[in-house]
């Protein structure tokens, strides 16, 4: 179990596109280690972009990114990608699981560029995670999976890693609204048990309800930060 | 250095020159897969796209066993024709071309050709440096058997001495080939000429009975049936080549008052180097010509090599237009695998891990294509040398030599470095972009 999650502070964050429309601006954001944060706002108005400029998957992000002590957007691709393994989980929101792999498979796929001596327990782990959410499923591929059964090998693949920062986008959106509901309170428990930061993009009342706080996006721009209304 | 590759023997060389082909492979394959275990992602990907892959694999199956398939066959042909000739040191005949002669004397494929005196048969009969001299004397056939008149000399020479049952003691008797389809104490007519123009009662009334089967030699002289070149001599009529006084002779030395003719003498000296001063000797404007087979083989050859050449320059042509489709089919691949890949990269996977698993998968494709195709050039050269032999009765065999193993390795290569750009092509798409496809 990771100790505590991340905290983040943001300041003058900017993500424009190549032609220099800005997509994103955030000149100030702070999240706190552990807190739990929903993020909404109308489609197109730059809730993944924020998510995968917290990521660092944005290379032309401009401004800070800092997650504890590191800076993501001075790191070059590789410290990047090596902090993302290290301390980011990502949850999409259709899943992107390797079909012909069975639930285990997918929800250990990143210790298969871990060193070997690790490998083993980031397995066990995902295994523990995978039966913590209902899940077994070894031996089938997960093509055969509800769409609720592949978001939480989705999230057993975040956590398997140990990681105290969750990212997710749009992690219900695929979902009935039962499936929803159990994902959410699987989820929030799961982050809550561990002390990771959860940041979770979603149009879905039920899950930025059950967040710490909310900030709203649109056209690009931070509108509002506050607790869930 | 060069005298130490140069002190190497052949087999050592062969292997390092085939490790030093691998190399460049072998060393992008470890500095990319260390560390990493891609394998079940890449089992995925292969799943995935089992048709695509299949038809890949396939294409380099062809391609790879074509050029396997060309180079083994024309090794096979060279040797088995080499092999063929081998008996045949030296042929005198009657000026005209060596390569219409060769074909008549060693390949035994029917031929007319002018004859040469008695005279002159006797003048290199009893040159001090010859060993043998036999005349042969063809145009008539049993079956698809052609039969030939020559020497007793000849046939252990042919034969290398093994003969089932006995060589000939009369004019009546003949020795078969390993594959003539007679038996010991069978008798037989000769047709006059050979093949569709065979006229078969033409010597009606003459019986040849089979006294020994020759040891199979691997040349077409497997299928003929030979006899004292006097019987031969004798069913048409003619002087068989010793005055009436002496009419029961078998073999030399002939007379040449009676000596009705021979198209071809073959000639074996006592000494290897002798031949070429009996080839200097006995080539003579307007009267003799005295050729090497082996010579006017490798005339042909050089001819073969052009050829093997411009085929092997298609082949190569091939393979690199299915190298090149293989490419595109892994930047297609990998382009419809770009949400995964991306994935990886947001997952944190080092770069030179997505560089493993598209290179890996593309590595399987290939060093499977390559190793069934291996498989199909062996089994393909193995068919056309079985038609080959089939119809010519040269033991033509393409087992795999050191040259195609060679061949495979360059191709395996180049084409796995080769690979390396569609893997390095999804590193620079944007990872955002991959996971929003």
């Amino acid at each position: 179990m990771p100790e505590t999650g991340l905290p983040l502070a943001v300041s003058g964050l900017e993500v424009r596109s190549p032609r220099g429309r800005v997509l994103l601006s955030v000149p100030s954001l702070d999240v706190p280690a552990g807190a739990l944060v929903g993020v909404r706002g109308p489609s197109g108005a730059g809730k993944s972009t924020l998510l995968y400029a917290l990521s660092g998957l944005i290379g032309q992000a401009t401004g800070s990114v800092r997650w504890g002590v590191t800076e993501m957007l001075t790191l070059g691709p590789e410290q990047r990608a090596a902090f993302r393994a290290a301390s980011i989980g990502m949850i999409f929101q259709d899943f992107l699981l390797f079909e012909e792999l069975d639930a285990p498979g997918n929800a250990a796929v990143t210790a298969l560029f871990r060193p070997r001596a690790e490998r083993q327990a980031m397995r066990a782990r995902a295994v523990d995670h995978l039966a913590r959410l209902g899940l077994d499923g070894g031996g089938r591929g997960v093509s055969s999976f509800s769409g609720g059964e592949r978001q939480r090998v989705a999230i057993a693949r975040a956590m398997a890693a140990e990681a105290p920062i969750l990212l997710a986008d749009e992690p219900t959106a695929s979902l009935d609204r039962a499936a929803a509901d159990r994902l959410v309170d699987d989820l929030v428990e799961l982050a809550r048990d561990t002390g990771t930061t959860l940041i979770a993009v979603s149009h879905d009342p039920y899950l930025t309800d059950r967040m710490d706080r909310v900030l709203t996006i649109e056209n690009g721009a931070l509108v509002a930060d506050g607790a869930p209304a | 250095m060069s005298d130490l590759w140069a002190g190497l023997p052949p087999a050592a060389q062969d292997i390092l020159w085939t490790v030093f082909l691998l190399l460049p492979a072998l060393v992008t394959g470890a500095l990319i897969l260390r560390g990493y275990a891609p394998f079940p992602l890449v089992r995925a990907i292969l799943w995935r796209f089992r048709w695509s892959s299949a038809m890949f694999v396939l294409l380099i199956t062809i391609s790879v066993g074509m050029g396997i398939g060309l180079m083994a066959q024309e090794r096979g042909l060279r040797r088995g024709t080499a092999m063929a000739a081998d008996k045949f040191d030296l042929i005198v005949t009657a000026p005209g071309s060596e390569l219409t002669a060769m074909f008549a004397a060693v390949y035994l494929q029917p031929s007319d050709m002018p004859l040469l005196s008695g005279a002159t048969f006797n003048e290199i009969a009893t040159h001090e440096a010859v060993d043998i001299a036999a005349p042969l004397a063809f145009g008539d056939s049993f079956g698809t058997a052609p039969v030939i008149g020559t020497t007793a000399d000849f046939v252990r020479h042919l034969s290398d001495d093994r003969i089932d049952g006995r060589l000939w003691q009369t004019h009546e008797e003949a020795v078969i080939g390993a594959l003539v389809p007679l038996a010991l104490g069978d008798a037989f007519t000769p047709a006059h000429g050979t093949g569709d123009a065979a006229e078969h009662d033409a010597h009606e009334g003459e019986y040849l009975n089979v006294v020994g089967r020759m040891a199979p030699t691997g040349t077409p002289w497997d299928r003929a049936i030979l006899l004292p070149v006097e019987a031969v001599w004798e069913v048409h009529g003619l002087a068989n080549g010793h005055a009436p006084a002496r009419g029961d002779q078998i073999g030399p030395p002939f007379d040449a008052a009676f000596f009705p003719g021979t198209p071809a003498i073959v000639v074996r000296a006592q000494e290897l180097w002798a031949n070429y001063a009996l080839r200097s000797e006995f080539t003579r404007d307007a009267r003799t010509m005295a050729f090497f087979p082996g010579t006017v083989l490798a005339n042909l050859y050089r001819v073969m090599g052009d050829i093997r050449q411009a085929m092997s320059v298609m082949a190569l042509v091939t393979q690199i237009l299915v190298a090149s489709s293989v490419l595109l089919g892994l930047f297609i691949l990998s382009h419809l695998f770009r949400r995964q890949l991306a994935l990886l990269r947001a997952l944190g996977a080092p770069a030179r891990f997505v560089l493993a698993v598209v290179w890996s998968f593309g590595a399987v494709l290939l060093l499977a294509g390559a190793a069934l195709g291996l498989l199909a050039g062996l089994g393909a050269a193995a068919g056309l040398s079985a038609v080959v032999t089939a119809r010519t009765d040269i033991l033509v065999t393409a087992p795999l030599g050191w040259g195609e193993i060679h061949f495979l390795a360059a191709f395996v290569s180049v084409t796995l470095l080769l690979s390396l750009l569609p893997a390095v092509m999804v590193l620079r798409r944007p990872v955002v972009d991959g996971l929003r496809a």
